[in-house]
Formats: C-alpha cells, sequence, structure tokens
C-alpha cells in the first residue's frame, strides 16, 4: 500500500475534479512526494489531456469473469438465469441460455449456482483497459494510472476496481496515491474511494453544484470518510448552503478556488494552471490548499 | 398457426387500454391468446413486468418475461438492442406499434399475421 490514498470526487460531472486533481498531482511530485495520479473515470477518463500527455502507455486488458457454458454438460435448468441479477442471461424452454455479455457484470453468481458445473470457471471478457503513464514535468514527475472502459459496456465498477488494483501495485511504494473519480455517486464511485484516507470533494456555487454535493457528502459520511469541500469557480454564485451543508455533514474543512478566465484558458490548451500561470489567483489557492494536503500526508 | 400468444407493452393492461410508450419500463403485459384464423380471443391476461422496476437489463427482463409466458409474438413499441436479441432468441416475433388500444393493435396484429 502507498503511504497514503486521498480521493477527488464531488457528484457533479463538470465541478474541475480532473482540474484539481492533477493540478494537486504537479505541485505535490514538486514538493518532493513519489506519487501516483489514477484517473478511475473510466467512462470518460482525461487527466491525461489536462496534463498535456499526448499517448497513455503500457496498455493492459482490464478482464471480468464471464459465464461461458459447456452445452455437453447444460441441462436447460434455468438456475443460471434466475440467478442472474442484471438480466443478462436469458431461457427459453428447454434450450440453453443465450448470455448478453455486454449485461453481464462478472459477479460469478451463475457460476455459483450452476448445478452441472456447466460454467467455466476460467471464462473472461475484456471490458476496458489500464494505462500506466510517466508524466515528466519541469522539477519532478509522477505516474498516471488511468482505466478506460469500453464503448457500450454497461457496468462501470469492475473496471473501476481492475484499474484502481493497478494503481495500488504501481503505487505500492509510493508516498501518496490520488484517486480521480468520475462524476455521480454509484457503486463505481465509493468502490474507486475504499482505501482513501481523505476525501476532498469538489463543487461549484450553482444550485447544480449544491444538489449533487449533498449526494457526494452523504457518501462519504456513510462510508466514515473524513472530507474536504473544494467550491471551485467560487465568486460565481451564493455559497452559503454549500457552507451550511458542509457543516452538517461533519466536513473538516472548505477552500476555495477564485473563478479564473485564466483557469480556463490553461484548460482548454491542456496545461496545468499552476504552470500556465502560478501567479493567477485561482493557481495560488491550489497551492494552498496543495500546502495542506502536503501536511497531511508528509 | 391457429391459436397464438399475442403480448402487447401496456399501462395498466386490458383490451382496452392503450399501449404503452415502451418496452422494457413498459408497467404490465397483456396476453392475449387468440385463434388466428377466426379471430376470436379465447384468454386475456395481464401480467407485470419484472423490467418495470429493475434496476438494470429492463428489456432482456422484460423480453424473458413474454417467452416464460409463451408468447410468439409481441406487439408494441421497438424494444432496445439487447432486448431484440433476446426476443429473437426466445422465438418472439416483433411488430412495432404504437398510439393504438389493445383492441385496435390486436386487429392489426391479426391482419399482419394473415399476410405471412
Amino acid at each position: 500500500m502507498p503511504r497514503s490514498v486521498i480521493g477527488v470526487t464531488g457528484g457533479k460531472g463538470g465541478t474541475g475534479k480532473s482540474f484539481v486533481a492533477t493540478n494537486l498531482a504537479v505541485l505535490l511530485a514538486r514538493r518532493g512526494l513519489s506519487l501516483v495520479l489514477a484517473d478511475l473515470d473510466v467512462e470518460a477518463p482525461n487527466d491525461h489531456l489536462l496534463l498535456g500527455v499526448e499517448r497513455l502507455e503500457n496498455e493492459e486488458p482490464i478482464e471480468v469473469f464471464f459465464p461461458f457454458i459447456d452445452y455437453g454438460k447444460c441441462t436447460a435448468c434455468g438456475a443460471c438465469a434466475k440467478a442472474c441479477d442484471t438480466g443478462a442471461i436469458v431461457m427459453a424452454k428447454g434450450r440453453p441460455p443465450m448470455v448478453m455479455p455486454r449485461l453481464c457484470s462478472g459477479c460469478r453468481a451463475c457460476l455459483m449456482v450452476c448445478p452441472y458445473k456447466a460454467i467455466a470457471e476460467d471464462g473472461a471478457r475484456v471490458m476496458g483497459y489500464s494505462y500506466v503513464t510517466p508524466v515528466k514535468l519541469s522539477g519532478a514527475g509522477f505516474t498516471l494510472v488511468t482505466g478506460v472502459l469500453r464503448e457500450g459496456e454497461e457496468h462501470t465498477p469492475p473496471a473501476i476496481v481492475a484499474a484502481k488494483r493497478r494503481a495500488l501495485r504501481v503505487a505500492e511504494n509510493a508516498d501518496l496515491l490520488i484517486v480521480d473519480t468520475g462524476a455521480g455517486t454509484g457503486n463505481g464511485i465509493s468502490a474507486a474511494l475504499q482505501e482513501t484516507s481523505l476525501v476532498i470533494a469538489v463543487t461549484e456555487p450553482t444550485p447544480m453544484g449544491l444538489h449533487d454535493l449533498a449526494a457526494i457528502l452523504e457518501i462519504t459520511k456513510g462510508m466514515g470518510k473524513r472530507t474536504w469541500v473544494v467550491v471551485n469557480r467560487s465568486g460565481l454564485g451564493p455559497e452559503d448552503k454549500h457552507l451550511e451543508l458542509a457543516r452538517k455533514h461533519g466536513v473538516e474543512r472548505v477552500f476555495r478556488i477564485p473563478f479564473s478566465k485564466t483557469a480556463a484558458l490553461a484548460y482548454a490548451r491542456g496545461v496545468p494552471l499552476v504552470d500556465y500561470d502560478p501567479h493567477d489567483p485561482a493557481a495560488e489557492a491550489l497551492q494552498g490548499l496543495a500546502e495542506e494536503v502536503y501536511r497531511e500526508v508528509a | 398457426m391457429p391459436v397464438v400468444r399475442i403480448a402487447f407493452a401496456t399501462n395498466k393492461g386490458g383490451l382496452d387500454d392503450t399501449l404503452a410508450d415502451r418496452f422494457g419500463r413498459a408497467p404490465t403485459f397483456t396476453i392475449v391468446e387468440v385463434d388466428t384464423d377466426t379471430g376470436e380471443v379465447k384468454k386475456v391476461e395481464v401480467i407485470e413486468n419484472p423490467g418495470y422496476r429493475a434496476g438494470s437489463g429492463a428489456g432482456v427482463k422484460a423480453a424473458q418475461a413474454l417467452g416464460d409466458h409463451g408468447a410468439k409474438v409481441y406487439v408494441g413499441p421497438n424494444p432496445g438492442p439487447n432486448a431484440t436479441a433476446a426476443l429473437q432468441y426466445l422465438g418472439v416475433k416483433v411488430i412495432p406499434l404504437t398510439g393504438a388500444t389493445v383492441r385496435e393493435a390486436l386487429a392489426k396484429a391479426l391482419e399482419e399475421l394473415k399476410q405471412q
């Protein structure tokens, strides 16, 4: 295990989770931490784009269990179809089942209930890919681990967990693993946050940001995670309800990153803001946040 | 095929109900056992759709329910790709139709079946 694992999440899409995670990674690597950043937004991973990384390296397939049926042993009893929670197994009377690959989450329930051992134990299919890419910066570097789900897949958690496991292996002797999650509050998000000891929830001063902050804080509270809130694009709208919500959910600290046109420009060009313009007020706020994270983990 | 079971995607169900606007998440299916030669309705059965409240795989669960109830024809809105594959495997013919009552849809289905 890495010495510390922190998560960056937030519920709403587009609040700046990846913006915060990538800039934190750059600053903390420069601060001397050996660091791995895991991009677990498997449906739309783009931390590499924000870091100016042109291509992901060291591809490995993400394999999940898949029931291959031995039609010589199958008696068409229907036990597997009854056990399948995702509707991936269809049965016509007296005929062997049909399995729909993209509905299968790889849970193995069918394997466990089949009385005739007609399902191969080691069947697998590829649902995505993970990558390990060195990120070179002036003055320091870190490792980016990226999980990518194949198009059309219906279940994100198995891919998120597989990419996270690879990140944990890569970060085995590292000081810090930063886990950047996708939007939402589904199973995949809590799976991504499992090992974290501190969660940074990024929100924005909009009604949508408020709504989704409430959802993600329920998750972090339910998981018993220490939580900080970052209000990104601060100044765009009222924040009082965000602060009240944070208080109610036992959030330890609240940080603000002021709204900055320069941040948007840096973002559009794929350059971390803290490199694009270290004196921009938003960059300075990120430096302040990074310093607090450094104190937590160093 | 003289007597056949035809499934309709419905809301509350029954011959006077209108067709539901989706397959996988339709609240009920109305299954009509009908003599395709005479048009005589032998039996009308309303079943709950297990896909209605399913977390995922609604279309496939709905298709499975039709297969389990012996339906050979489905009439209603177009099923999605997964459900279409499942219905094909289950040997359920799909007749796409919306905006009609079950009674009207049944008449159209019988017409279509006769042409084949």
